[in-house]
């Protein structure tokens, strides 16, 4: 809450220029707050979650400029220019999208703490284009952790999800752009 | 199985499942609201003008405090507000344990550090202010003077002689106490038997680690009396009583919350300190305060699991048949006694599915300058199958038997059951060995085993290991927990009432965690009451909208819950027809409630909606006379006894002889859970628990360096649980035998994954290596134990001493946990 509240100690605020699915918003932001605590305590964008803040759980993962990216270790201020897609954003016209109801389907959840950040996580490898494998899948994911369904039906939804639909690739109002190339940020140590 | 209430919908013959009944695998209604980022967690609930606190933590294993300056922390510019150990003395009592070790005294454990803090991580000091940035850096400018004491680490080394004893004031040991159980009489047959298999197994700390960290929420209104408590918990009325006692309230006082939770596994068992202290803050300051817990924090203040040592020994004839079996084990319990507390049932199910006459199973609580111990997914059986397991290979190799003819030959058999173990266990009912062949067959033994040892082209070897396995689900009674002094009960509650939409609500004090309570308990109910589905709702795990309870733990919740949900089902159903009844001018007998109508059965037209039956009993308007208003009923249950869910687990690897790398290659469960109610909700508890299973045999171990006392790595970056491209391929096949002891014939399914995968995996690999003499011990297992064992060739008698047990007459029967 820091920046809000009205007794909160007096820290520099740095004013930043972003798009957050879809809506472009201009903030005063203390320069030590990170996009997940932006997200969540100043927007008000609960779905980001935050397990780690270290990097490592994939918890807080969203999309910046298409590329999945975890909010723990990025500061709001480098938002400035960018645009994000938090899970807010993904369900159509109060229904599911059909990344979300893959999930539902093949029962891809079960306390649901980290689905954001692989719905997230596959939403942008669908802006890289192409139709991963399974093996793909599970390495491309393997930067968010789960610790309740042993990830086969998380694999299994997004696999769908890709065959369902191939030609995924490159629409892209909310995120603005097109194929990023890179290596992927959810890849994850060992 | 003659009290059976329905035949097995897992069995093709059986009829088929209503849509959304019991059986059918239908859309969780969780999923909607987790998928869009609507869940609520508790870091999501944000109440105005909340404050944020951060907690000062010892950072060693072992120190008396002794002083504590927070002037300057208070000094701080949005510092709100200081505790520390004399403020909390004097304001609490110590936290209370739900689940206590039999025969030990109660350890006086406050939220914050008295005099003497006795593990990294325990709080000394808890600050609260505008933001949780100030409170840490308030953190800071605490002066803290700590005198360092000496301490340890390992569990057998606290209990030699002249350990530092953590807790002098209650015990001139770091014993907590020992609780031995057993029949007949193993010591002599021991020394009858032809052979004796035995070791002393290692069994590796790990931890839970649910995504969602502890989060806590407190909010007091002091003219109202009322600390609304929104908090991270599987047991939401169990801490409701826990903070009473501690905050010195009455019950009535403490309204407890717990929204969604992002997953459990018995960590979120019970009060932790930082509940206590937020909640003292909150009614200092009258203001609502937050404490979301860091992964730092979490990995050192939260409970850790598994810890023990169990000196095992099988002794059998010259057949190959069991004659006895006993486990002396030391079980770790940390610096203090968390809400649940050290594993208890190694004991229960000590001796697996096998038949034992004799049995002898002796637990010592052990207290060490760690991390406490708590409950976690499994409870004691995957440590204890762990033991049993590889020493029945062993007794396969050493007698030249098929070890998968040597587990059928000693299996209780179907037609024995319902038996009791040498511990108390009753199984009540299944075909253990059915699962055992069926596992044998998919992964290929016969034909691996007539294959021989011929190395694959890449070298390695091959290899299958099996184990099998009991699983405890529910408890036996409250009968028994009584006995053991547990402060909860073994039934659930529910309340269920009508509204005027035509739909049901129903209350649960059991949270929302991942276990699909609110799908599954739907639905019993649509199945039971003949009511769409979709017009069920489930509120869950608020005390002050539900029912006392018991909680979401020891894979309880359904097999409890269900003759609860049935029962208020059938009532409210009743009274539909009657009311039904009168307003379509009926007999009750010859209606029927269907979707979201009750109609007559011989002809549809004659009907009425669920809605108008509904609204009459709510207005009491047109309702017969002599009918009481109302659509409610509040339900109990208490099964009759535990069930034992059962199976077994054949893991296929390849291993390297050179190096000691290996892979599982395959990996096939064979489970039965009873009655199934949603098939795809079973399997993802089942695979869950095994993605857990293989961290904790192959990758997980928190290691403590012994000479600092430190948690060396305690970050998500340095504690291996798998990702989705490290867990092997698994099958997963099913028996489907009903147990006579709970409604529907239900088993519990929430653990059973847990148990096998160290077993299987490494019996596989000391069968790939038979011929270097390779026996494992030691959890995790590793390549580099692999390779020592493969050094040294044999790993017998590597350990110094054993656990004897302690002499004297064998407990009667047992009494079970
Ligand atoms: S919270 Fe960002 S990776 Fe864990
Ligand atoms: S569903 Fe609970 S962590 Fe993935």
């Amino acid at each position: 809450m820091t920046g809000l509240a009205p007794d909160v100690q007096r820290e520099e605020l740095v004013e930043t220029t972003t798009t957050v699915n879809g809506e472009p918003i201009t903030v005063a932001v203390p320069p030590r707050l990170h996009v997940a605590d932006f997200l969540r305590q100043h927007l008000g964008l609960t779905g980001t979650h935050v397990g780690c803040e270290q990097g490592a759980c994939g918890m807080c993962t969203v999309v910046v400029d298409g590329e999945a990216v975890k909010s723990c270790l990025m500061f709001a201020v480098q938002l400035d220019g960018r645009n994000v897609q938090t899970v807010e954003s993904l369900a159509e016209d109060d229904q599911l999208n059909p990344l979300q109801q893959a999930f539902k389907d093949e029962h891809a959840l079960q306390c649901g703490f980290c689905s954001p950040g692989f719905l997230m996580t596959a939403t942008a490898l669908a802006n890289q284009g192409g139709c991963p494998s399974r093996e793909e899948i599970r390495e491309e994911i393997a930067g968010v952790l789960c610790r309740c369904t042993g990830y086969e039906n998380i694999v299994t939804a997004i696999e769908r999800w890709f065959a369902e639909s191939p030609q995924r690739a490159v629409d892209d109002d909310a995120t603005g752009l097109t194929t990023p190339t890179g290596p992927s940020t959810t890849g994850r140590r060992r | 199985m003659t009290t059976l209430e329905r035949p097995s919908v897992a069995d093709d013959t059986g009829p088929a499942p209503r849509p959304g009944g019991i059986g059918a695998s239908v859309p969780r209604k969780e999923d909607d609201r987790l998928l869009r980022g609507d869940g609520r967690f508790t870091d999501d609930v944000e109440p105005a003008r909340v404050l944020h606190m951060a907690v000062a933590r010892c950072p060693y294993p072992h120190a008396r405090i002794v002083r504590v300056d927070a002037t300057a922390a208070r000094a701080l510019d949005g510092v709100k507000h200081v505790l520390t150990g004399p403020d909390v003395r004097a304001a609490t009592e110590p936290l209370t344990v739900l689940r206590p070790v039999p025969g030990a005294p109660q350890l006086p454990y406050y939220a914050l550090a008295q005099d003497v803090a006795t593990h990294e991580g325990q709080p000394v000091v808890s600050v609260v202010a505008t933001s949780r940035h100030v409170a840490e850096d308030a953190l800071e400018l605490l002066d803290i003077e700590y005198e360092p004491l000496p301490h340890v680490v390992d569990v057998l080394a606290a209990l030699e002689p002249g350990a530092p004893v953590l807790h002098p004031s209650v015990l001139d040991s770091n014993l907590m106490a020992a609780n031995s159980d057993g029949s007949g009489d193993p010591e002599a047959r021991m020394r009858e038997a032809a052979l004796v298999v035995e070791d002393q197994f290692r069994i590796n700390r790990v931890t839970a680690l649910p995504m969602e960290t502890r989060a806590v929420v407190a909010e007091w209104r002091p003219g109202a009396r009322e600390l609304t408590v929104h908090a991270s918990t599987q047991v939401p009325h169990l801490i409701r009583k826990q903070l009473a006692a501690s905050l010195r309230l009455q019950e009535s006082d403490v309204r407890a919350v717990a929204s969604d939770v992002g997953g459990g596994f018995g960590l979120k068992l019970g009060v932790f300190p930082e509940d206590v202290l937020a909640c003292l803050h909150a009614m200092a300051l009258r203001r609502p305060v937050k404490w979301v817990e860091d992964r730092a924090e979490h990995f050192r203040a939260s409970t850790h699991a598994r810890e023990s040592v169990h000196d095992f020994r099988i002794a059998a004839d010259a057949d190959g048949r069991i004659m006895a079996m006993t486990d002396v084990y030391a079980t770790d319990m940390g610096g203090w006694n968390s809400p649940f507390g050290s594993a208890q049932l190694s004991s229960v199910v000590m001796n697996g599915p096998y038949r034992v006459e004799h049995g002898y199973a002796e637990r010592r609580v052990t207290l060490t300058n760690k991390t406490p111990i708590g409950a976690y997914r499994g409870y004691g059986q995957p440590e204890v199958n762990f033991a049993y397991e590889l020493l029945m290979d062993r007794l396969a190799r050493r007698l030249d038997l098929d070890p998968v003819e040597l587990r059928a030959m000693n299996m209780v058999k179907a037609a024995d059951l319902p038996w009791k173990n040498p511990t108390g266990a009753v199984y009540d009912s299944g075909d253990y060995e059915k699962c055992l062949r069926m596992a044998a067959e998919a992964i290929g033994w016969d034909a691996h085993r007539a294959a021989g040892r011929t190395p694959r082209a890449d070298g390695r070897l091959m290899g299958i290991g099996f184990s099998s396995f009991v699983e405890r689900t529910g408890y036996a009674s409250a009968r028994f927990l009584a006995r053991r002094g547990s402060q909860f009960g073994a039934h659930e509650s529910v309340t269920l009432r009508a509204n005027r939409s035509g739909g049901l609500d129903l209350y649960t004090g059991v949270s929302t965690m991942g276990q699909s309570s609110e799908t599954a308990f739907a639905q019993v109910i649509s199945d039971v009451f003949g009511i769409d589905y979709d017009a069920v709702r489930v509120h869950a795990g608020d005390t002050g909208a539900s029912p006392l309870n018991t909680g979401a733990f020891a894979s309880r919740t359904m097999i409890a819950a269900a003759g609860a949900l049935k029962a208020a089902s059938e009532e409210l159903a009743e009274k539909t027809l009657r009311l039904a009844a009168w307003r379509l001018e009926s007999d009750a007998a010859l209606l029927e409630i269907t979707g979201s109508v009750v109609r007559r059965r011989d002809d549809e037209t004659v009907q009425v909606s669920l809605a108008e039956v509904f609204t009459s009993a709510i207005t009491g308007q047109g309702i017969p006379p002599g009918e009481e208003p109302g659509m409610e009923s509040t339900s109990h249950f208490e099964p009759s006894d535990a069930a034992y869910s059962f199976g077994t687990a054949a893991a296929l690897v390849s291993v390297d002889p050179g190096t000691g790398e290996f892979t599982v290659e395959r990996f096939v469960l064979v489970h039965d859970a009873g009655t199934v109610v949603n098939q795809k909700i079973v399997d993802g508890q089942v695979r869950g628990a095994l993605a857990q299973g293989f961290g904790a045999a192959l990758t997980e171990e928190l290691r403590y360096d012994p000479d600092t006392g430190q948690l060396v790595n305690g970050s998500m970056v340095d504690y291996f649980v798998p990702t989705a491209a490290d867990l092997p391929p698994i099958e997963l096949l099913h028996t489907s035998v009903p147990s006579p002891v709970t409604t529907f014939g239900l088993r519990g399914v929430g653990e059973a994954g847990t148990i096998p995968p160290g077993a299987a995996v490494a019996n596989g690999i000391c069968d790939a290596l038979a011929d270097f003499g390779v026996e494992l011990n030691t959890l995790p297992i590793t390549a580099e134990s692999i390779w020592r064992a493969l050094s040294r060739r044999a790993v017998q008698d590597d350990h110094e001493g054993t656990l004897a047990p302690t002499p004297g007459d064998l407990p009667d029967g047992g009494t079970g946990y």
